[in-house]
């Protein structure tokens, strides 16, 4: 187990930049994910760290040794593939096995990991049969055997349970997260799958175009992401962006909503709107802070009650999504499936904007940070 | 009862259909059958039951005498020991050519496809283009090469002029089938600490059957049937069967032994036959697999 720097790395091929300079560092025994759109070079910035990549640029340590040149085989990590990348022509047995026997393992030491391996994924019954003899998430646990058995310093999972239908991929991702629980290992993991990523990561890094975006645990990605991207890219359904003018009401700025009726709403750090008065910027409104009214929030700081006209709704089961229009976007409220909302009707609504991001129109910049 | 009526009908069309089906496949094996059968019977007739009867009737008591001629005694040129030593000598050529060339194209075609390096694909492209050149075209320049190397008019050159030659196609046939690998196999097998040798041996050579059977059969076929290569850069010794088999009918003291020509014919096309036989269905099976995925 080991900790895993990042330094600065760059990668280009010719001219074009992939990595833009990354810097990550995590601790021994952290589950960090990757995520982002495909092309923001996440895939890359694994390949890197497991050597199948050269960098231009930087350094990348693992357990505090410098890798940069070190030969895949040597940097004593393991990697799940999104393939699963299981050997054809080999067993169940042969696929675990294999690392350790190309690493010089007497049989009899061999022998014995399988059998852990086999125990702790639970496919002791599978160990003679051939991948192609294996459903998909059998192969997916063969797969994370394989890295579990030779006990590296850290685990490289791409994108592992993409392949996977959608039942399968919330059990496995139950099971890994258990699995990481159990063993403590350092894990990085590449995903372009929000909630994956939320459910599963100590830190998330998130990357666009060859940059991390934003670095921190999925509470404070969620809850304060550094820019439009971030906010926009985590959590689904994805946060409202309003376009909302600054106006000032009795020295403090505040934001004009026009729904039916036109309402000023506060905001929790009114000194970052200074600047802005009279300017539009976009207001970050997460869908569960837009709901039918409720009594105990009733009087409380940053919370208003408004009319909107219902466009459309989403029942999802356990709460119905309202789409609505306001200031000219279309937004998306969570709300009790039992409250009445009549696709047309004018209902109340509360807006909560205790948690609200404020953003610049052009830039993306986060404004209240 | 409409129905059956209709049924009825459908199915007469159905059988004149099936009947005209037969009629044109029966034909059509019969087109490429019958020189095979002419040879056939004209090897085991003696020549004046050649002289006196038509080309397709049937000898009257089976004679293998022209085919143990054919093997040890009938004259091709100057030496009168039949085409046995040529038989082998072909096989001396044709085994390590075949061997050579087919494990040179499955490295080529594992490096092309899953070592790609700066200019993989212009090396490719450029390693096509030995499938179009014509034999006649390299006659002269081969001619002078293996003189500077020293191996001309043994079976060493002959073998290194059919490993030059076949690689351009094993090498085409093996990139295509392992274009279909996934690189993510080499990359495990990377970190699992197997080196370039050890992924090839162990992980890419065991699921490469079907397309070494197809090359192994190519480059069998390719290079027994060869005439050109044989007659132009083989010495007197090293001559391959075919070359034999043209030398013994072109040979004739008195009249033309037909039985003896057709049994030589047969017995030089026997390997290839043999080949076919045996690996066939692997054959239609690699190719296709080569070219569809999956």
């Amino acid at each position: 187990m080991a900790n895993l720097v990042i330094d600065n790395v760059k990668k280009r091929y010719g001219n074009t930049e992939i990595l833009k300079g990354i810097n990550i560092s995590i601790k021994t025994g952290e589950f960090l994910i990757l995520v982002g759109p495909s092309g923001c070079g996440k895939s890359t910035l694994m390949n890197s760290i497991a050597g199948l990549e050269d960098v231009t640029e930087g350094r990348i340590l693992i357990a505090d040794k410098d890798v940069t040149y070190t030969s895949p085989k040597d940097r004593d990590i393991a990697m799940v593939f999104q393939s699963y990348a299981l050997y054809p022509n080999m067993t169940v047995e042969q696929n675990i096995s294999f690392g350790l026997e190309m690493r010089k393992v007497p049989k009899a030491e061999r022998d014995v990991e399988v059998q852990r391996v086999a125990e702790l994924l639970q496919i002791s019954h599978l160990l003679d049969r051939k991948p192609a003899q294996l459903s998909g998430g059998q192969r997916q646990r063969v797969a994370m055997g394989r890295a579990l058995a030779r006990r590296p310093q850290l685990y490289l999972f791409d994108e592992p349970l993409s392949n996977l239908d959608a039942k399968l991929r919330v059990e496995m991702r139950t099971e890994i997260k258990k699995l990481h629980k159990k063993l403590g290992t350092t894990i990085v993991y590449v995903t372009h799958d929000q909630i994956e990523a939320m459910t599963l990561a100590d830190r998330i890094a998130v990357m666009k175009d060859g940059q991390v975006q934003q670095l921190g645990t999925p509470q404070e990605i969620y809850d304060n992401p550094a820019n439009l991207f971030v906010a926009g890219f985590m959590g689904s359904p994805a946060m409202n962006f309003i376009p909302a003018k600054v106006i000032e009401q009795n020295g403090t700025p505040m934001l004009e909503l026009a729904t039916s009726t036109t309402v000023a709403l506060p905001f929790p750090k009114p000194e970052a709107l200074k600047n802005y008065v009279g300017k539009t910027i976009l207001l970050g409104l997460r869908p569960e802070m837009i709901t039918e009214p409720q009594p105990h929030k009733e009087g409380q700081p940053f919370v208003t009650t408004t009319d909107v006209e219902v466009e459309v709704t989403e029942p999802m089961g356990a709460d119905t999504m309202i789409l609505t229009r306001v200031n000219d976007a279309e937004i998306n409220c969570r709300s009790n499936p039992m409250y009445p909302a009549a696709a047309g009707s004018i209902i109340k609504m509360m807006f909560d904007t205790s948690k609200a991001v404020v953003f610049d129109q052009e830039s993306g910049r986060r404004l209240d940070l | 009862m409409s129905n059956n009526a209709i049924s009825r009908k459908t199915s007469g069309v159905d059988k004149a259909l099936r009947v005209a089906l037969y009629t044109v496949l029966l034909v059509a094996a019969a087109f490429y059958l019958i020189p095979f059968i002419v040879m056939l019977i004209t090897s085991l007739k003696d020549v004046e039951e050649i002289r006196t009867g038509n080309l397709l009737s049937l000898p009257a008591a089976l004679n293998f005498d022209s085919w143990a001629k054919a093997w040890s005694s009938a004259c091709t040129g100057s030496s009168c020991g039949g085409i046995s030593p040529y038989f082998m000598n072909s096989f001396q050529i044709v085994l390590p050519a075949v061997a050579i060339s087919t494990l040179v194209g499955a490295i080529n075609g594992y490096v092309i496809s899953l070592w790609k390096f700066r200019g993989s694909d212009l090396f490719f492209a450029a390693m096509l283009v030995g499938c179009f050149i014509p034999f006649q075209v390299i006659l002269l320049p081969m001619a002078q090469t293996l003189g500077w190397l020293g191996i001309a008019n043994t079976t060493s050159g002959l073998v290194f002029v059919h490993v030059v030659y076949g690689v351009a196609f094993t090498t085409l046939f093996f990139r295509n089938f392992y274009q279909s690998i996934p690189g993510e196999l080499v990359k495990a097998a990377r970190l699992d600490g197997a080196g370039f040798f050890t992924i090839f041996y162990r992980i890419i050579l065991p699921v490469s059957t079907p397309i070494i059977v197809v090359t192994v059969i190519w480059q069998f076929t390719q290079i027994w049937n060869d005439f050109l290569f044989g007659v132009a850069f083989s010495g007197f010794d090293t001559q391959p069967v075919t070359v034999a088999l043209n030398n013994l009918v072109n040979t004739s003291f008195g009249g033309k032994e037909y039985n003896v020509d057709m049994a030589a014919a047969i017995i030089a096309a026997l390997p290839t036959l043999a080949v076919y036989v045996f690996a066939g269905k692997y054959f239609v099976r690699g190719l296709t697999a080569g070219a569809v995925k999956g």
